[in-house]
């Protein structure tokens, strides 16, 4: 006892010292030693950063060098969520006074989502920013910026934003940049966007996207704590975008855009388009679809009130109805007829054939009983007796066309799958290329297409119709304009284009706009300079007999396209003599040896096109070739 | 009373050498990584911390030449002054860090319940240094409990468990020493093992939530799971050799947090490897053996517990510390001694390690060289 027992508690006192490091040895070894080589990546993780640097966006000029976007500062707000108040109260109160502001819940599951759901989703460090708003009012963000001591945590930051000039005027061609769609998300995510991205959504801006955005810079930086950067370790330079120069001149585009809309208050269209191209490369040279909209509203992030109004307006101003719209192209399509029939034998160019105002094509079944047969009615209703192609192009004979396409008689016509093999050698029914998105392909029916679409099979009167662009034939204005550019140019189908030329930031030219011919047309030269002449004879002697000058030789075809179109009663639409409705169209080119222009003018509900959409067209063609305006005429139309 | 002949240098150099060690460390940890550099003078806190090292010798080398038995003497007035010290504090104390331990002096916080540590340490000596034959009854033994109990409540009551702790291992450390007998030390732990955990299941699960954070106070469960994480990187990270002195990622770019204070070990061991952390576990290791070992060559059994006692609690008080840098026990918030910022901590380790000196000058020749 005593000493010796005291003596030993000291022993174990020892044996326990001697535990507790070797434990902590033990550990230390594991941690420094065996697993040194995890924790080094982590302490790596925590203090390297991969910053992207932003490249600044490319711009946009008209052909003329006319700046049509420029880059202006705009405002995001984020929120560094370490910053933000510790007390739940506190934290609660500054969340809903950013979401007053900014104009968006606190709380929502649901689009627009919450400022809580968006810090859920997107924090990865607390004092690594989250952006929580892009495109802030101006105003609403000095008002942030000023009350900073009221929202500890959240930062206001300049980031750039485009301005459109000229906005209403451009904004189908240009479009609007917006939000990376979910859909399309991952498709960017792999090119090295970010998810709160802006990248074009639609028009140039959308097409041209690669062009435009440059490649951003990357920042590999050593952060503290505070995600503050402390040191640069390496960078790579963005590479700004490059800039764009577009087919169009505004000057030119404004005058198309006044002419159309001049057109259309006459006619009382609330729809409207009208497109100049150069035949010869296919450049488009002006697009104007009315109504139009403003693309800056796009950039200041619109407000839901503004989108709503847009996409509920029936006239469908977002919609660029010169490629976005089908519509059945009428007479104007004849020059497809034309030249198939030219091409295959079934007419010649001195053939004739006699209209006599009315066509009765016999009942199939009851081939001779004529009281069953089914009238087909040329818009002459007194006929335009023994006449050859050129003629009938001239004068829009509905009759001659109904022959070739269907045939009559002893007279063998093109049928449908031979008139629908030009349609679509010329362009119809497949989108042309161009550099806009939403374009549709209208649509060039077949036999087999009725069959599976209505379960009816195909009749020779609707050949007939097929013949005079109407029944199932629909086209874009754009399609239309691309085919008439055919028969301008000689006999070949280019892809439109609207980019003129791309340059780097330092003004240096990448590429160049080069004619990209789609296909040549398997049509001899002879036979398309007869439908040309047809053409020219319709301003000369035929339907186009208002067109007022003669400075330079134009060449044309009328169009007035019936339509079907249903009331609300599920009626159809009527007009007081019980005739369909019509779309007014009217494709022209110059000069007739050389064409430089061929446009296409289309007026929704418009009326006679020779009436309504001709003078619009006239109006494009004196402005194209400086032609003054003649002398207003005493006399006026009856 | 005070001869270089027997000045120990064993328990001299160790503490030197780890209280450099810390000077060194509160500079990496806290003034290398400041933005604008080290601040100037006392704004600064390694030469804070160095100047309460100088303090901290002086006061070192007093006790050492002050003869022990003054200290066992005064028992009673360093009892009522330690329960004075802690009553102050509990009243005026600031609540800073989560805890009132911290009585604010204009410049600087002092934390009197370090100075109380010490004090108990010679009190528990005092009680418990009595004859063998009287260990026999439970008379010194319930003593020591009901003079270490008020102790513990109040700093239980200043939301400073480790320092609660501390106490609780003093009194622990000194009743086993003593060699009070091992069935009065066992019917403790039973009645302790049969309460806690009768205690515990009886509390609903967010009772024993609140529990839990009231054990570890100061720092909310995520706060704490961060620190824990980062110490851990910032330990692992280092490796064999370390970063360099004033290099760790961790420390420098303040992932890690109370880097200067409960988790400087962590910056220790960043910065100077696995070599570096058994070099100051050895050094902390030959300290507390050399305490065992003047305990166990003392001329007296005051002498013997308070050496021993001296050496428990540094023991204790670094092993817990290394053992939360390194994170196999929960965070309790404990310096590391003499390593950790903070003048109370490293002027109150150096008096005990200075009292201890005196029992050491003081002892008799050893007898048995094997012990």
């Amino acid at each position: 006892m005593g000493d010796l027992y005291v003596r030993f508690r000291a022993v174990l006192l020892r044996i326990v010292v001697i535990i507790g490091f070797v434990v902590v040895g033990v550990r230390l070894w594991d941690l420094q030693v065996v697993s040194s080589e995890q924790y080094l990546d982590a302490a790596d993780r925590n203090r390297y950063r991969l910053l992207p640097i932003e490249a600044p966006r490319g711009v946009i000029y008209d052909r003329m060098g006319h700046l049509l976007v420029r880059n202006v500062p705009g405002f995001a707000v984020y929120i560094i969520p370490g910053d933000l108040p510790r007390d739940p109260d506190e934290y609660a109160v500054v969340l809903e006074r950013l979401a007053n502001l900014l104009e968006m819940p606190v709380d929502s599951e649901e689009s627009p989502r919450g400022i809580t759901q968006i810090l859920q989703e997107r924090t990865i460090g607390p004092y690594l920013r989250v952006r929580i708003a892009t495109q802030v009012d101006r105003q609403v963000a000095f008002i942030i910026e000023e009350d900073h001591l009221e929202l500890p945590g959240v930062v206001v930051m300049a980031e750039p934003q485009r301005h459109y000039y000229d906005a209403p005027l451009m904004a189908h061609i240009i479009g609007y940049m917006g939000r990376i769609s979910a859909e399309r998300l991952d498709d960017y995510l792999e090119r090295g966007y970010q998810p709160d991205d802006s990248v074009g959504v639609s028009g140039i801006e959308r097409t041209q996207e690669a062009i435009l955005a440059g490649t951003k810079g990357q920042k590999h930086i050593e952060v503290n704590v505070f995600g503050r950067e402390m040191a640069v370790i390496a960078s790579s330079d963005p590479a700004p975008g490059h800039s764009v120069y577009l087919t169009i001149d505004t000057e030119f585009q404004a005058q198309v855009e006044d002419a159309l809309r001049r057109g259309m208050a006459i006619a009382r269209s609330e729809i409207g388009v009208a497109i100049a191209m150069d035949p010869r490369t296919g450049e488009i040279l002006s697009m104007v679809s009315l109504p139009t909209f403003d693309n800056n509203l796009f950039s200041g992030g619109i407000s839901v009130e503004d989108f709503v109004a847009l996409n509920e307006d029936p006239r469908r101003p977002l919609v660029n109805h010169a490629i976005s719209g089908q519509y059945p192209p009428g007479s104007t399509f004849k020059i497809v007829p034309a030249v198939a029939a030219l091409q295959e034998g079934v007419v010649h160019p001195g053939t004739t054939l006699e209209c006599r105002g009315t066509l009765l094509l016999p009942n199939r079944f009851f081939p001779n009983d004529m009281s069953q047969a089914q009238p087909f009615r040329c818009w002459r209703r007194a006929g335009h007796g023994h006449i050859n192609v050129a003629t009938a192009i001239a004068q829009s004979c509905n009759i001659f066309f109904y022959q070739v396409g269907g045939g009559f008689m002893d007279f063998p016509g093109l049928g449908i799958s031979r008139l629908g093999e030009y349609a679509q050698m010329m362009g119809f029914g497949e989108s042309t290329g161009i550099e806009l998105s939403g374009e549709a392909v209208g649509l060039v029916p077949s036999d087999r297409w009725k069959r599976q679409t209505f379960g009816e099979s195909w009749y020779t009167g609707d050949t007939y119709n097929a013949s005079i662009g109407q029944s199932f034939v629909l086209s874009t204005p754009l399609q239309l304009l691309n085919a008439t550019a055919v028969i301008a140019n000689g006999g070949t189908l280019y892809r439109p284009q609207l980019v003129s030329q791309v340059v780097d930031i330092e003004g240096n030219v990448v590429s160049t706009l080069t004619p990209d011919p789609i296909r040549e047309m398997a049509i001899s030269r002879e036979n398309i300079e007869v439908v040309r002449r047809g053409m020219r004879q319709t301003v000369t002697n035929g339907t186009a007999w208002r067109w007022t000058f003669d400075d330079v030789p134009v060449s044309a075809k009328t169009g007035t396209a019936e339509y079907t179109k249903l009331d609300e009663h599920g009626q159809l639409i009527m007009d007081q003599h019980g005739y369909l409705p019509t779309h007014a169209w009217f494709t022209a080119f110059a000069p007739y040896d050389d064409p430089e222009i061929v446009l296409v003018v289309f007026l929704d509900d418009g009326g006679e096109g020779s009436q309504y959409a001709l003078p619009v067209a006239e109006d494009i063609m004196r402005a194209y070739f400086q032609i003054p305006q003649a002398e207003p005429e005493t006399e006026l139309e009856p | 009373m005070f001869s270089l002949r027997r000045f120990d240098w064993l328990i001299f150099f160790p503490m030197v050498a780890i209280t450099a060690i810390g000077v060194a460390m509160v500079y990496s940890a806290f003034e290398a990584s400041l933005p604008g550099g080290p601040r100037p003078g006392l704004d600064n806190f390694a030469l804070r911390q160095l100047l309460f090292s100088g303090i901290g010798l002086v006061v070192y080398l007093v006790a050492a030449g002050l003869d022990y038995h003054i200290w066992i003497a005064s028992y009673r007035w360093l009892y009522l002054l330690v329960i004075l010290m802690l009553l102050v504090t509990l009243a005026m104390a600031d609540p800073t860090f989560g805890t009132r331990a911290w009585l604010n002096l204009g410049i600087f916080g002092i934390q009197l319940s370090e100075l109380g540590r010490v004090f108990m340490i010679i009190v528990m000596a005092r009680v418990l240094g009595v004859e063998g034959h009287k260990l026999e009854g439970a008379g010194p033994f319930l003593v020591s409990g009901l003079l270490i109990a008020p102790t513990i409540v109040l700093i239980y009551l200043q939301v400073d468990f480790g320092m609660a702790l501390m106490l609780g291992t003093v009194w622990l450390g000194a009743v086993f020493l003593a060699g009070v007998r091992w069935r009065h030390l066992a019917t403790v732990a039973m009645g302790a093992a049969a309460i806690v955990p009768l205690g515990w299941f009886q509390l609903e699960e967010y009772m024993r939530g609140r529990v839990y954070h009231f054990l570890y106070p100061g720092l909310d469960p995520s706060g704490a799971t961060y620190n824990v994480n980062q110490a851990l990187i910032s330990i692992g990270s280092g490796g064999w050799w370390g970063k360099g002195f004033a290099q760790g990622t961790q420390s420098q770019l303040h992932f890690l947090r109370v880097r200067h204070t409960d988790f400087i070990f962590s910056v220790y061991c960043e910065e100077f490897g696995f070599i570096g952390a058994m070099l100051l576990i050895l050094l902390f290791a030959v300290l507390i053996f050399r305490l065992i070992r003047v305990a166990d060559s003392s001329r007296d059994r005051y002498g013997r517990l308070i050496a021993g006692g001296v050496a428990v609690s540094l023991f204790a008080q670094t092993f817990i510390n290394l053992a939360i840098n390194a994170n196999i026990m929960p965070v309790t918030g404990l310096p590391l001694p003499m390593i950790s910022y903070g003048g109370s901590s490293l002027i109150s380790s150096m008096l005990a390690l200075g009292i201890a000196q005196s029992v050491s000058q003081r002892r008799r020749p050893p007898d048995n060289p094997l012990l």
